[in-house]
């Protein structure tokens, strides 16, 4: 494979450029690695992984089939995945077979394989590599919160916002970051005391009654904190559309907390000047910080599938994950039981400082995604009831929204 | 000095109503560049502070990576290879543009036929047609044809929003010479070539080149086009602004692409207009 890799010689590697520390990494380690193993990375810098997903699925509707088409490994997860795969616009399992698949864990029957098997609950059928885990993390500007007054559960943020009213805010569904805000709260609120539990099973499974009795208290406490959100007061609450958005209203003091996917979004946010001076990491909410992956697939008509996965090895390898944990604070996507000692303590090494939470803290209150079925669901609902503030039983309308995703 | 003492001349002329709204045109169109400016010199800038709390200078030696100008000026950001692509397609497409867009005009200022209302309103179609609803269509004809990826396929889609201006502006230019000046010519005996080269463009070259002009800025601006086509491959200045751009919030890196991104046009503002007001021929 390695010889038709060299011979392919060039990977058109597809991935969000929106990030200097990431476009850094990629040219400066990432590129002078793979050429050595004689594999050119062309790296296409794009604003929507979906834009490239309409490129794929535009050029093979064209008929630019297998070894045609133009994108040879592209940065995705969640939805986009979920389109090239039921689009069949997928290259075939690889995940499991190359040198470096050791580094993580593919036995089903260890419930840690989990996030290597399953894209928001979306089967992964090898046919995308893990590449980062990251987590729901939150931050605080401890130039206007203490310690003491950090709200760890979303009862005591409800009583830090009747005391500081609007200073808090979440990315607005659809957006993935607000989806996970709005799960984050129903696994807390979960009438039963199981959280994340039940939305691991599928619509069908769970049942759209069901749903919308489990999700009940937690749309009820997302209405009730709406006046208390930024703006809220004046009857008009603010939903920022994404996380540059956020991260200004942060960085302005408008909002005290950000929330966002990122282990290390805290410091990244530090080294670059986006986020206050006195931002700190919080442990909120406790015990539901929703934790996925991020992975890497190939395109059924990527022009260059050897090299593809020559370089899909390459960054599977504990040496790239940790220089990508070091230069560009990525969290690294192997499983750290599956390496060695060496590698393992390489990665611990490599990794980047937090502020006023442990690496542990985190891992304590990791939560699970919630299935992709469910998701749609959730999103939809949201839009109804607090966006166009429909006044009509959860029940009825969750069997809508359902009903209309369906047809 | 007879040039400046005449402009100083003109501007006592003018009452001081007149000054103040020349005043708030100048205000509105240099007030942008000033946060831009200093948001590419800046590491944390805050809300209430009139300027950044640390500056990119202060920062540099404690960053771990190339920050602000340092980054933009460094390979990664690929603005060398986007400005070349920007320059390189923006001038292709505007000779393209020109020589499809003068017969054309010509025939519309001057002929008189059946349908040429008709064929006017359908060249403007294009205008009214938002470009992220035909990028989809259009790149699966290119990628028929061979064409999406490529220079060529990129260039020949800019033509689609560009030849209306073209064609608009340079039917008004024939429309406002007539053709008594090319009649005398052939009259006393130069041929085709000749009229073209030595009467109609010295008479039309003030409109041409601001058709061009406008060709030129409305090509180096596109985004959407430009990805589709390109399919992420061929890097202009707009699509690594949109990049940048895309999270919501303009960083010191974004800020220093954006002001990148509007030095040609303001060079060739600059240039186009002296060349205008210095040209013999103009009224």
């Amino acid at each position: 494979m390695t010889a038709k890799a060299r011979e392919e010689g060039t990977v058109n590697f597809y991935y969000w450029g929106g990030s200097d520390i990431i476009n850094l990494w990629v040219d400066q380690v990432a590129t002078p690695a793979l050429a050595a193993e004689g594999v050119r990375v062309n790296p296409v810098r794009i604003t929507a992984t979906k834009d490239t997903v309409d490129v794929v699925i535009a050029e093979l509707a064209a008929g630019r089939g297998e070894e045609q088409g133009s994108v040879d490994l592209v940065w995705v997860n969640g939805e986009n995945f979920y389109s090239l795969k039921q689009q069949n616009a997928l290259w075939g399992a690889f995940a499991n077979r190359l040198p470096n698949s050791v580094n993580f864990e593919w036995d089903e029957n260890d419930p840690r394989s989990l996030l290597n098997l399953r894209d928001f609950g979306v089967e992964t059928g090898f046919q995308e590599m893990p590449w980062s885990g990251e987590q729901y993390v939150c931050s605080v500007n401890r130039a206007h919160v203490s310690a003491e007054n950090t709200p760890a559960t979303f009862a005591q943020l409800k009583t830090y916002l009747e005391a500081n009213p609007g200073k808090f805010t979440y990315v607005k569904p659809p957006h993935y970051l607000g989806n996970t805000f709005v799960q984050s709260v129903l696994y807390a609120h979960n009438p039963d005391g199981t959280g994340a539990e039940p939305y691991q099973k599928n619509f069908e499974e769970l049942g759209g009654a069901e749903l919308a009795r489990l999700m009940e208290p937690g749309i009820e406490y997302l209405k009730s904190i709406e006046p208390l959100l930024l703006g809220g007061a004046s009857g008009k609450p603010r939903y920022p559309e994404n996380s540059g958005e956020l991260d200004n209203l942060f960085l302005n003091s408008e909002v005290h907390f950000n929330c966002k996917f990122g282990v290390f979004g805290n410091h990244n946010g530090l080294i670059t000047g986006a986020y206050p001076e006195q931002a700190e990491e919080m442990i909120f909410p406790a015990g539901n910080m929703i934790k996925n992956k991020n992975y890497l697939a190939v395109p059924l008509n990527s022009p260059h599938p050897a090299a593809a996965l020559v370089a899909i090895n390459y960054f599977s390898s504990a040496e790239a994950q940790a220089s990508k944990l070091k230069t560009a604070g990525m969290p690294v996507g192997l499983d750290l039981w599956r390496l060695s000692d060496e590698e393992s303590a390489e990665i611990e090494a490599s990794a980047p400082p937090h502020y006023g939470v442990t690496q542990q803290q985190l891992d304590d209150n990791i939560a699970p995604d919630t299935n992709a079925s469910l998701v749609d669901v959730i999103e939809a609902t949201w839009l109804a009831v607090i966006e166009r503030k429909e006044d009509k039983p959860l029940a009825d309308i969750v069997a809508q929204v359902s009903g209309e995703l369906n047809n | 000095m007879i040039g400046q003492t005449s402009k100083l001349c003109d501007l006592k002329a003018i009452s001081p109503w007149q000054r103040l709204l020349v005043l708030a045109m100048a205000t509105f169109t240099i007030a942008p560049f000033a946060p831009l400016i200093i948001q590419s010199l800046a590491f944390r800038w805050a809300w209430p502070n009139i300027l950044p709390t640390v500056w990119w200078h202060e920062q540099r030696e404690r960053s771990p990576f190339p920050l602000a100008w340092d980054y933009v000026f460094s390979p990664s950001s690929r603005v060398g290879e986007a400005t070349l692509n920007t320059l390189g397609i923006g001038i292709a497409v505007t000779l393209l543009c020109l020589l499809i867009c003068l017969p054309a005009a010509r025939v519309l200022a001057q002929r008189n036929f059946r349908g040429k209302n008709q064929l006017e309103f359908l060249i403007a179609l294009p205008l009214l047609l938002p470009e992220a609803a035909i990028g989809i269509a259009l790149l699966m004809i290119f990628i028929a044809l061979g064409l999406a990826g490529t220079y060529a396929g990129v260039i020949v889609v800019h033509l689609i929003p560009t030849i209306p201006y073209m064609v608009r502006m340079l039917t008004a230019v024939y429309q406002g010479h007539g053709t008594e000046a090319e009649d005398h010519a052939r009259v006393l005996g130069a041929n085709r070539r000749q009229i073209f080269f030595r009467v109609t463009l010295p008479m039309i070259l003030p409109g041409v080149i601001a058709g061009c002009l406008f060709t030129f800025l409305v090509s180096t601006n596109l985004f959407l086009l430009t990805f589709f086509i390109g399919q992420g491959q061929i890097i202009t200045l707009p699509t690594l602004l949109f990049a940048k751009i895309s999270g919501g919030a303009l960083d010191a890196t974004g800020a220093g692409i954006a002001l990148i991104a509007s030095i040609p046009g303001i060079i060739l503002l600059i240039f186009t207009d002296r060349f205008i007001r210095n040209y013999p021929l103009a009224e």
